[in-house]
């Protein structure tokens, strides 16, 4: 059966070989839509951790994820920031004794990653924050009222250009280049 | 389990396998990559940015500066300083190793403690522990103190050291290591000393020359400040108005300097005073060249036969007299004196008479001629072998009750003649500074690991510094990776319970001890007015350097006089047939290299061959002793022997055979051990005729196939070069 396809597949790029890159072409499209990150994130995360009850005691999104206004990664918290509340606050809930412990061991939270952007495309948190004027939740969703967070957006190229196409005012923003540097 | 798979079957089992594999493997990486935030996060830290900071190379004693690109706190890429004056941006090999010097994986992660030397079965120790031990031992050695240092170590060391030794009455540190041995910083300095009346080490301006010999000197590859000389060579060569510099290169073996050269001259080892002399009484005899020439070199030119000079050195004579016309009629004409000479018996005769021709063309080189400033600050001082020899003397007489080594590898650099592990053995206690385990390490009781320099503080006064004076700046750009500690640190914790000491290093840390020294510099090139901005300043920028000025006048050089023979070598002719030519590794230098797999691994520039020793022997010897590429030799001379694989190339004289330093340890981490031989092992311990340097090219060996053959890991195909055109 297989080598039968394989003798079909060969003959259907012997006779024209420009088809070789059609073919290509369905290998690559097909390898790019199985490496999406539509999919829910379904992960198990290493402790429980609420940004619901985060925003709600009043913490902004920038408080944890300092870099977000000053570099293309948003950064995640380190140990030390959570400690520095932790300290005194909840100390003794069963979550907060595993963070203390992950801290006194000098070990870093191996977090689970929920949003994914592929590497070949260029993204900055500090352009889309500053001078696109969207606000955190435009893209990561109402993470205040999620337990654990989830993506809720396919951050595919169809979903960047959707918005992306809408900017008359920046035609550049449609430009190949500015992503995919 | 008795039924056959067919072949068609296992073809599909095979593809049906490829397939998931494909199809897994374009699953989403979220599923599997981790983000793992900072526990402690590392200051001025931005995720995602870089952050860059200026500091000092230290894999050769030049002091480049280079700047170190941070990402989420961890080092990941060195470059050249671009403000620097020394390199102006430029880094080398070497220098892009760096940091897997710093990331090693057989860095030591605390104090060991080695009860029996030798059995390499070491015991983890705390540093309080460590230090103590050390206190304790020096306090009862009172001046029966030695330390033993290398050139790479930093000038801030090298005062803490001295300040301690001085502070008990002890000798001077003895700073000795292989690879300036091999460039003949000493050797040089002493020969300037002589003509100009400044013992230093000169620096040639090549930029604005019209011709350049260089006698041996490897410059472009290991020669004193070798970056420096990367970029004044591409300015040498390409001159305003579309003026070309000539380079005229002597050597016996073709290293990657004479390939360069427009004309490369295999001459005679050993005879590069011979011809210098030469050309002076060529000059002189036929009064030759610009007004002023031909009288100058008459004053210094030595007696001898031009005929028996070009038969002894092996060149024509015509083209003897034809370079010494090219010298003598150049406007800006450059002799470099360099590489094997500094090991011959004749050495500094030899510098001497090289020396002479700049100062018939009026060219002195620049660090020699004028009198630096006085900027405050510590700085090494090179000693020769024969303090070495000292040192050991006093070992060997129960003079030295702690040895303390840092920054050299006297175990593995020195020859066994020179009796230094016999003489270990009579020194109660042997402390040990290196970051990983080397052979003089096996050889210690106490190793307190020293910093990667990228973890440490430090300054460097630049040497050679072409003409105006620089110190490089060292700081520490990541948080330390290991537990290591700063050298400078355990002296000042050490010397404060002798009081002695702690009257003469009153700093409670290396920080302190240097923002005292950086405050006391003159005004820099760079604004900066209060102490505190100058300690900044010095560091962001990479160090210290004055505005350009105007040269100060230079100093005259002194009436010296020019012998010329040629060197003596070891061994009868008929015995050890053939002259060894040793010179130090582009990459691994003097063997401190072969720690780190980037150099192990770059294809040596001349042979292309890589993590290998290798002999370079020319195609008329190998055919002559039916050798083939990759055959293992066994290279005798009067003092030892080695095995190294044989590399048969056009580019050496027929008499003479060549061996690069820097393999063959035995210790050094998993990169370098059991791997290749150390040329060291054929050298004696003779004095040069002056000077007190190691008379490291003045051997003969002989050569005989082992009757094994190894495949050299090398990456050039011979067909056209050595294989195809008879020689086989």
């Amino acid at each position: 059966m297989f080598s039968s396809l394989w003798w079909r597949v060969g003959r259907f790029v012997r006779t024209s070989p420009a088809r070789l890159f059609l073919l290509a072409g369905v290998v690559v499209a097909g390898a790019l839509a199985l490496s999406g990150s539509a999919a829910p994130a379904g992960t198990t995360q290493p402790m429980a951790f609420n940004h619901q009850v985060m925003v709600q005691a009043g913490v902004q999104c920038l408080f944890c994820h300092n870099d977000a206004l000053r570099s293309p990664s948003p950064g995640m918290p380190s140990v030390g920031l959570c400690m520095g509340c932790h300290k005194t606050i909840a100390a003794e809930r069963p979550a907060i004794k595993q963070l203390a412990d992950y801290y006194a061991r000098g070990e870093p939270i191996p977090w689970a990653r929920v949003n994914y952007v592929p590497r070949f495309v260029y993204f900055s948190h500090k352009v889309h924050l500053t001078a696109g004027g969207l606000n955190c939740e435009n893209c990561h969703g109402d993470v205040g009222h999620m337990k654990e967070v989830e993506p809720v957006a396919r951050m595919s190229m169809g979903w960047c250009l959707d918005c992306h196409s809408k900017q008359t005012n920046a035609p550049q923003l449609r430009d190949c280049v500015i992503c995919h540097r | 389990m008795t039924e056959k798979i067919s072949r068609r079957d296992f073809l599909r089992l095979g593809a049906a396998g490829a397939a998931t594999g494909v199809l897994a493997g374009c699953t989403s990486p979220r599923r599997w990559v981790v983000l793992e935030p900072f526990v402690r996060p590392p200051e001025q830290q931005v995720s995602g940015v870089a952050t860059w900071y200026a500091t000092t190379c230290r894999q050769c004693p030049a002091g480049c500066g280079v700047i170190v690109r941070l990402m989420n706190g961890r080092a990941v890429k060195l470059e050249g300083n671009p403000e620097h004056p020394l390199n102006r941006g430029k880094l080398c090999a070497r220098g892009q190793a760096g940091l897997q010097m710093l990331y090693h994986p057989d860095r030591l992660s605390g104090p060991l403690l080695q009860s029996t030397r030798g059995s390499r079965e070491f015991s983890a120790i705390d540093w309080n522990e460590g230090i103590n031990r050390l206190f304790q031992a020096l306090e009862k050695a009172g001046p029966a103190v030695a330390v033993f240092g290398g050139a790479t170590m930093s000038d801030h060391l090298f005062d803490l050291f001295s300040r301690l030794l001085a502070a008990v009455d002890a000798p001077a540190p003895v700073i000795y290591d292989l690879y300036t041995e091999l460039g003949g910083y000493r050797m040089l300095a002493q020969a300037m000393g002589q003509v100009y009346g400044r013992a230093a080490l000169p620096a040639y301006r090549l930029a604005e020359a019209d011709v350049v010999f260089s006698f041996g000197a490897e410059f472009l590859g290991t020669w004193t400040s070798a970056v420096r000389y990367g970029v004044e060579y591409g300015a040498f060569r390409s001159q305003p108005y579309g003026k070309r510099g000539l380079l005229v290169h002597f050597e016996p073996r073709q290293s990657s300097t004479a390939v360069t050269a427009d004309d490369y001259v295999a001459i005679a080892p050993g005879s590069e005073g011979l011809v210098a002399g030469a050309l002076l009484r060529i000059i002189a005899d036929g009064n030759l060249g610009l007004p002023g020439r031909a009288e100058s070199a008459r004053g210094l030119a030595p007696s001898l036969d031009v005929d028996q000079a070009a038969r002894e050195s092996g060149i024509p004579l015509e083209a003897l007299q034809r370079w010494a016309r090219r010298f003598a009629e150049a406007e800006r004409a450059v002799a470099i004196p360099g590489g094997a000479l500094a090991g011959s018996s004749n050495g500094m005769l030899a510098a001497r008479a090289i020396e002479a021709l700049n100062v018939v063309s009026g060219s002195a080189p620049a660090g020699v001629n004028t009198t630096p400033p006085d900027l405050g600050l510590a700085r090494k001082s090179l000693n020769t072998f024969a303090d070495v020899q000292s040192l050991i003397a006093r070992m060997r007489a129960g003079e030295v009750q702690v040895l303390l080594i840092h920054s050299t590898n006297p175990a593995y650099e020195l020859p066994a003649a020179a009796g230094f592990l016999e003489a270990l053995a009579q020194v109660p206690l042997v402390v040990s500074f290196g970051p990983i385990v080397d052979e003089t390490a096996v050889w210690s009781d106490l190793i307190l690991p020293d910093r990667s320099y990228l973890e440490s503080f430090g300054y460097e006064v630049v040497s050679p510094d072409f003409g105006s004076p620089v110190v490089s700046s060292q700081q520490p750009v990541v948080t330390p990776v290991f537990d290591a500690r700063a050298t400078g640190d355990v002296l000042l914790t050490v010397a404060r319970g002798i009081p002695a000491a702690a009257a003469a290093m009153p700093w409670g840390d290396e920080v302190d001890y240097l923002n005292q020294m950086v405050a006391g510099l003159p005004e820099a090139a760079y604004p900066a007015s209060t102490p505190e901005e100058k300690r900044a300043r010095f560091q962001q920028h990479g160090g210290w350097w004055p505005a350009p000025a105007a040269a100060a006048p230079a100093l005259r050089p002194q009436p010296f006089t020019v012998t010329a023979q040629r060197a003596a070598f070891d061994g009868n002719e008929t015995d050890y047939p053939y002259f060894l030519h040793v010179y130090p590794s582009v990459l691994l230098s003097d063997g401190r290299g072969a720690s780190l797999p980037l150099l192990q691994g770059v294809p040596d520039p001349m042979t292309t061959i890589a993590w290998q020793s290798w002999v370079e022997l020319h195609p008329a010897t190998a055919g002559r002793l039916e050798i083939r590429d990759g055959d293992l030799l066994r290279v005798t001379s009067p003092h030892g022997e080695i095995v190294a694989a044989a590399y048969v190339t056009p580019g050496i004289r027929p008499d003479t055979v060549a061996i690069p330093a820097g393999q063959g340890h035995q210790d050094l981490g998993r990169y370098a051990r059991d791997r290749g031989s150390n040329v060291v092992q054929l050298l004696g311990a003779a004095l040069t005729d002056e000077g007190g340097g190691l008379r490291w090219n003045g051997v003969r060996v002989a050569l005989a196939r082992t009757g094994k053959r190894i495949a050299t890991a090398s990456l050039e195909s011979k067909v056209g070069v050595t294989e195809g055109l008879g020689y086989e």
